[in-house]
């Protein structure tokens, strides 16, 4: 969920509020917009507002808050007018860019008064939609301009990455738009995204003068917004029309909300059967109509409205309406509110106009047998077993890494659930048994008073070809007896009478396993199949986790115990 | 009249034995009784005014570990001016420390001592030795001799010269010095006289048991014996019973809970298919929570299996391209089957709902629970994991709406936080539409951010076949868990904190 930064005072000059420091105020007011006061930075003056809502990118900049806010607050009701004239700009459209970057949208901002302040909130929400709603640029990213410094019309066109050289931001020199990609700091960073293709996107006016390298960079000539220019073009170019459009619109309208007036531009798609339209006027500020059925308002929330009543709950929305009878209301939906693409969506808007707090909650009572799982009783009696023989329950991480998996236990590496993108080096593989954890937990605790004895039961991860997940969740259990004096005798004292209280019979085979002592282990058997192993952990994995005392330790598969359980559970019925 | 018992008897006797007067240690080894034993008969002994008990602190100096080196090798100094002498008089540092088996450290050691003992000249420039005459023996090697034969020594009973050389030899850490009351018992006259016989008002009492055997027991003879009286207020060893997991404990409780209110579990495998954990809770394949810093994806086996719900595929498809039947817009962009199918460690619980809304012994009226283990790639602090357990669920019933979702919501507060006072406000989920996030108050504790819940979207219900209003809730465990148990640091959940589990209290 994004987090923006706002100025404190430019966001209480659009709304119209002074909050005078009160943070728990400003955070209440947000909450209507799905926003929560993050951090206050007094000094500066600047507050970060955390958004939970990540379809709402008309919030993620200082004026759209406000704007968002100011209806539910009863500053204001119903959407922003935003009116557009005609302008002659004309953009023209390579078809080349149809595998690559193929649209773009424009507008013009015309008599701005421009702020160092606002132009940096201007940069601010640039990033965010870039970031999060342009999927870091991937989709859609934005480029501003002083329009006085260009000649329209604009050619959005392709440039073949050896030849075509331009100045980038901040840069002195030309450089290739293949240099640009291994030696700007954008190029290295956004690169990827056009690297696949054999040209690259290139915005220029009609002298061939560089706006813009979409979607890495803007030429240094042109490219740069301050506090002088009163006049902007801005563009969007993405790989999806509708985020493109979209994009233009909160960045347009954010302008016209800073006393701008807002001019389209024509864009013409070539002829190709790829594009559906061959001439799209931008940007388009008309609003969606929605048909909110009253019925289905009130049934969703639980609380009988009147086409009226929902009417008004819609302007504090902020959303419009155009007509009102008994059964329908007509919405206005405007073009920034971007989140509305269900009926549902409305619905939502009208209950948090109402006040969730002003909704008296009702318990349905229905006639349902609640159950937990059919294994859990077993699991239980199990955990209680161990906790009656002395044994501390342990809780670990069922994420681990090879080392402690197979290395520390002496053991060379089985097939083992790995994790593609680790963020630790402790955490890369989904543990296949418990013993690791529990050898880890003991060796935390060396200098803990002795005898130490604890177990888990818990889940593991094994790769299964059969199942559509590639694997099977079971549950083992796995107990381990740490002191000066401890070894086989007591384990397997401990583990018949865990069976036998279980009442399952069991046998005990020599078996040999690296990680306990030869000649001091043995596989455990239920019902002639193998479902486990006990003995006298080897010295070499003692040593490997720095483990002082003697240690004897068991690990059943309890999954084949529940297994057999439910069995001789069904034969008997 | 004066009863005294067997070991009160065996101290006198002793004490005639040992003209009269004795120190602790000697009656111990004399009575063959323990330092307890003869101190406690000694208190009695002087209660009843037949023995006195003196205390005389003395300093008892003891060889350390380089000193017992020292007290057997020689002093590094005269092994050094030995060699020296064995090279004719005269030789290198280099040599005389080599011929002495002295390691550099120990050899410039050595060389510093010889100067000031006068023992030898040294030239700096050649780093020439010369001894003249063997030197004497000095006190320091004199009392390191007498420790090493007699392993420790009483500093009073020292001479004048070796009084000095313990100071010297506690500085070079050869010995220790330390202070310990020694306490002596003294016949009195009246003791005297008992172990004449002449006090004939002392008898002898019955004998103690300090155990209880079971030998004792059969044969009755306890019944001619006195028990030991013990301090029963002196410390004991620790005793640390098993016990469950308190957070595990605290998830049975919930689970009872929720049983209780009427509610299935529904279980899963923590490696899930990003169709279920994603697509089918309409969250768009390019949202943020799928790309590597939101979600695990696996490694060896980098798809999964969900051709056997190839028609609900096709709708959540359609529900994301372009809303398909759900009187949606969809997400507007071309929905990749092969991104379903990847296998990831699932997110959150949210995909066992999905599966459950597909089974075909869902009912309605219904309602699920699950209590799940959960990943995300966070870098773990004190309030993130990387895996952590939530607790969410659905309730399935006709004409289902936002009041009765507030009421589950506020049962939950109630039954399971067992708040005093709740809020709700406006929340966000791709999934659900209406969406409600729930804050408890508790006295004490303040307010808490509980759960997260919602109705599921018309684009989450109709692709998976459900005709009916889904209510989703998550609940915040986590937290509730901490403030309970006093916790401040959410790795404390799985903690290796052992003698933290066993001083934990349990009610």
């Amino acid at each position: 969920m994004p987090t923006i930064d706002i100025d404190l005072l430019e966001f209480e000059k659009l709304l119209g509020i002074a909050y005078l420091g009160n943070m728990t105020k400003l955070d209440e007011d947000l909450a209507f917009v799905k926003s929560e006061v993050k951090a206050y930075d007094e000094k500066e003056g600047i507050v970060s507002v955390e958004i939970k809502d990540t379809n709402r990118p008309d919030l993620w900049g200082v004026e759209g808050l406000a704007r968002g806010l100011r209806c539910y607050l009863n500053l204001e009701k119903g959407p922003r007018r935003y009116d557009i004239s005609e302008s002659t700009v004309e953009v023209y459209v390579n078809s080349q860019l149809k595998g690559i970057r193929p649209y773009i949208g424009c507008s013009i901002v015309k008599n701005i008064h421009l702020s160092d302040k606002i132009i940096r909130g201007l940069m601010h929400l640039q990033d965010k939609l870039d970031q999060t709603y342009g999927r870091r640029r991937q989709k859609s990213s934005i480029g501003i301009y002083c329009l006085d410094l260009l000649k329209p019309p604009l050619t959005y066109t392709v440039g073949k990455p050896s030849e075509f050289s331009f100045v980038p931001l901040g840069f002195m020199d030309r450089m290739s738009l293949a240099e640009i990609l291994e030696r700007h700091p954008k190029g290295q960073e956004y690169g990827h995204i056009v690297k696949k293709h054999n040209v690259y996107p290139i915005l220029i006016d009609s002298e061939g003068k560089v706006l813009s390298f979409p979607p890495i960079i803007n030429s240094n000539d042109l490219g740069r917004v301050t506090e002088q220019a009163h006049n902007l073009l801005v563009e969007v170019t993405g790989t999806i029309h509708q985020t493109v459009l979209n994009t233009l619109n909160l960045v347009t309208t954010a302008l016209v909300d800073r006393g701008g007036k807002a001019y389209s531009a024509t864009v013409h798609y070539p002829k190709d059967v790829f594009y559906s339209q061959k001439k799209v006027i931008t940007p388009d500020f008309s609003c969606k109509r929605v048909m909110l059925s009253v019925e289905y308002a009130s049934q969703i929330i639980g609380l009988q409205f009147t086409g009226k009543q929902i009417g008004k709950l819609l302007l504090t929305a902020g959303l419009g309406v155009v007509g009102v009878n008994e059964k329908t209301v007509e919405v206005l939906v405007p073009n920034y509110r971007v989140d509305v693409m269900h009926t549902i969506d409305v619905v939502e808007d009208v209950a948090v106009a109402f006040g969730y707090n002003n909704i008296i909650p009702l318990w349905r009572d229905l006639p349902t047998t609640g159950y937990q799982r059919p294994e859990q009783q077993l699991v239980n009696t199990a955990r209680e077993l161990m906790v009656g023989s002395g044994y501390q329950e342990v809780l670990s991480n069922t994420l681990t890494n090879p080392e402690n998996l197979f290395t520390k236990m002496n053991l060379k590496q089985a097939p083992v659930v790995e994790i593609a993108n680790p963020k630790l080096v402790t955490m890369t593989v989904v543990r296949n048994w418990l013993l690791p954890s529990l050898i880890e937990f003991l060796s935390a605790n060396q200098s803990v008073e002795f005898p130490q004895r604890v177990f888990e039961l818990g889940k593991v991860t094994l790769p299964d070809e059969t199942q559509d997940t590639g694997t099977r969740d079971e549950e083992w259990l796995a107990a381990v007896s740490t002191h000066a004096e401890a070894g086989f005798s007591e384990i397997k004292a401990c583990l018949e009478s865990f069976f036998m209280n279980l009442g399952v019979a069991w046998e005990i085979k020599p078996a040999s396993n690296p990680s306990f002592i030869e000649g001091r282990a043995g596989k455990v058997l239920v019902n002639g199949l193998e479902v486990g192993m006990a003995g006298e952990v080897d010295p070499l994995v003692l040593e490997a986790w720095k483990l002082e005392n003697p240690t004897a330790a068991f690990e059943v598969n309890f999954q084949r115990i529940i297994e057999l359980k439910k069995n001789k559970l069904n034969n008997r019925h | 009249m004066v009863e005294l018992r067997e070991n009160e008897i065996r101290i006198l006797a002793a004490l005639d034995k040992l003209d009269e007067k004795a120190g602790v240690e000697q009656l111990m080894a004399e009575c063959e009784l323990p330092d307890a034993a003869v101190m406690r008969a000694a208190l009695i002994l002087q209660e009843n005014n037949l023995v006195r008990v003196h205390g005389k602190i003395e300093t008892v100096v003891k060889l350390t570990e380089e000193g017992v080196i020292h007290a057997q090798n020689g002093l590094p100094e005269r092994r050094l001016v030995d060699a020296v002498i064995a090279k004719g008089g005269k030789t290198t540092l280099q040599a005389a420390a080599q011929e002495a088996q002295l390691d550099h450290q120990f050899a410039k050691i050595a060389l510093g001592w010889t100067q000031r003992k006068k023992w030898a000249s040294f030239d700096p420039k050649s780093s020439t030795l010369t001894v003249e005459t063997p030197p004497k023996v000095g006190d320091d090697e004199k009392l390191l001799i007498a420790l090493c034969a007699k392993e420790k020594f009483t500093a009073e009973k020292l001479s004048q010269d070796l009084k000095a050389a313990v100071e010297q030899l506690k500085k070079r850490k050869a010995i220790t010095v330390e202070d310990k009351t020694e306490r002596f018992l003294e016949l009195t006259n009246e003791g005297k006289l008992a172990i004449d016989g002449g006090a004939a008002d002392i008898t002898v009492g019955p004998k103690e048991i300090t155990q209880l055997t079971p030998e004792l027991i059969i044969r009755g003879s306890w019944r001619t014996m006195r028990f030991q009286r013990y301090n029963i207020q002196a410390a004991v060893a620790n005793f640390w019973p098993g016990k469950k997991h308190p957070y595990l404990n605290f998830l049975d409780e919930v689970r009872q809970k929720l049983v209780s209110l009427g509610f299935k579990e529904m279980t899963g495998t923590a490696v899930e298919t990003s169709f279920f954990n994603f697509d089918a809770l309409y969250t768009p394949q390019d949202h943020p929570a799928r790309e590597i810093d939101g979600i695990y994806y696996i490694k060896n086996q980098r798809c999964g299996e969900i051709s056997k719900y190839a028609n609900v595929v096709e709708r959540v498809k359609a529900a994301h391209e372009n809303g398909g039947n759900t009187g949606s817009n969809g997400w507007g962009y071309a929905y990749s089957e092969e991104e379903a199918r990847r296998l990831i460690l699932r997110g959150h619980g949210t995909c066992l709902s999905a599966r459950t809304l597909l089974s075909k012994n869902l009912e309605v009226p219904s309602k699920y629970f699950s209590i799940a283990r959960v990943y995300r790639p966070e870098v773990v602090d004190k309030t993130h994991l990387s895996e952590f357990n939530q607790v969410e669920g659905i309730v399935v019933d006709e004409k289902l709406n936002l009041r009765d979702l507030l009421g589950v919501l506020s049962k939950f507060a109630k039954e399971i936080a067992g708040a005093d006072k709740i809020r709700f406000k406006p929340d966000y989920f791709p999934f659900t539409e209406p969406s409600v996030e729930l804050s408890a108050y508790k006295e004490d504790y303040g307010w808490v951010e509980f759960g997260g819940s919602g109705i599921f979207r018309p684009e989450v219900t109709q692709p998976l076949g459900i005709k009916v209003p889904v209510i989703a809730w998550g609940l915040g465990v986590d937290r509730l868990f901490m403030m309970r148990a006093g916790l401040t640091d959410i790795r404390s959940i799985f903690s290796q904190d052992l003698d933290w589990l066993r001083r934990k209290q349990v009610a």
